[in-house]
């Protein structure tokens, strides 16, 4: 490459392939995101029931990020060793966040901070109201 | 004039322009699993407390203002476009396009933090601070409402500082650009200026649907 000054401009170096533009890929992941962005917009403003809400908005934030981790990032034309670093930073968040809140839904009541719903009533506390809040205030 | 510029940027201990391009890509990526896993940790936090408290903070949720976060995501993803584009030229040697593309990105960002600066300051206004400076009474008594402005003003916050150190990377490296520092073989420093800035962008899409959409 840095033999032939011929080349410049074209040779990109590491990366394998002679350089071409991106801009069409760029364009199709921008709109690929807007899309997802009105998407979980509007499921956000239909107040799906029970959990679905959480399920629903982190789902398409997983899809965004592959997005632009993938494409703008550059992770789909990275070599081996980027790819391992950035997917292992990964395993470590599930693991993290995954274990984290794992502890904190199996604990037995006693151990959980008061005023939250699986907390242990003080006593003289007053029962939540009829139908509310499953909050204990 | 490119070939020589070439070889000046290969430092003695590199085999190749190739290799020192390759480490100093490993690195960036090194320094974002560090950064990805900062973050992570808030996200533990935020998501404990949005397990035991989960109530009051879908109500608290709910009270912000959607379209400002919503508006903040469409903004930072089309920064990301702009810069990623801003690469693009860089690989042809047109450093010139970086600069402008750059500089529309710095824009976009500015646009990000004044929206940012009018829901912190109705916060303020609302009482809606962290722990025990919190006099807002609109999500009732119980630790919640304080729990939920504390991990809001730290995930908010850090991103809100990566969001400036980002601009301020862009500003440098889009300069530097604009001047012909970079050429089509040599603009390592380029990528790795957009790799953090998209970074700060993953990032916010994680705490878009976490903080507004809960």
């Amino acid at each position: 490459m840095a033999g032939h000054p011929q080349d410049a401009g074209h040779a990109h170096a590491g990366r394998e392939h002679v350089h071409h533009s991106h801009f069409g890929r760029y364009v199709a992941v921008l709109i690929a995101l807007l899309v997802l962005t009105a998407i979980t917009y509007v499921a956000a403003k239909v107040h799906l029931p029970g959990g679905w809400a959480v399920v629903v908005a982190l789902t398409i934030a997983i899809a965004k990020g592959t997005l632009v981790a993938l494409f703008f990032m550059h992770l789909w034309d990275q070599r081996g060793p980027n790819r391992l670093v950035f997917v292992t930073s990964l395993v470590f968040v599930a693991l993290l966040i995954g274990l984290t809140v794992a502890d904190n839904a199996t604990r037995f009541p006693l151990a959980n901070p008061p005023g939250s719903p699986r907390a242990v009533k003080p006593p003289g506390f007053a029962p939540p109201p009829e139908g509310g809040d499953r909050l204990v205030r | 004039m490119s070939e020589t510029t070439a070889l000046n940027r290969l430092a003695h201990h590199f085999e190749s322009l190739d290799k020192q391009q390759q480490a100093a890509r490993l690195g960036m990526w090194l320094f974002l699993a560090t950064e990805v896993l900062l973050f992570a940790a808030l996200f533990a936090g935020y998501g404990v407390y949005r397990y035991l408290y989960s109530d009051t903070f879908v109500r608290a949720s709910r009270d912000l203002h959607t379209w400002i976060g919503g508006v903040n995501t469409v903004v930072l993803i089309t920064s990301s476009f702009t810069v990623a584009w801003g690469l693009d030229f860089a690989a042809r040697g047109r450093g010139d396009r970086t600069r402008l593309l750059f500089g529309a990105s710095i824009a976009l960002a500015l646009v990000f933090l004044a929206l940012k600066y009018v829901e912190y300051s109705e916060h303020f206004h609302e009482g809606q601070l962290p722990g025990r400076y919190f006099t807002y009474e609109g999500l009732g008594p119980g630790p919640g409402g304080p729990i939920f402005y504390a991990l809001y003003y730290l995930i908010t916050g850090l991103h809100g500082i990566h969001v400036v150190i980002g601009m301020t990377v862009l500003a440098v490296i889009g300069f530097r650009a604009g001047q012909g520092a970079y050429t089509a073989e040599y603009h390592v420093p380029v990528e790795l200026a957009g790799l953090y800035w998209h970074l700060v962008d993953l990032i916010w899409i994680f705490v878009f649907p976490l903080i507004y959409l809960a």
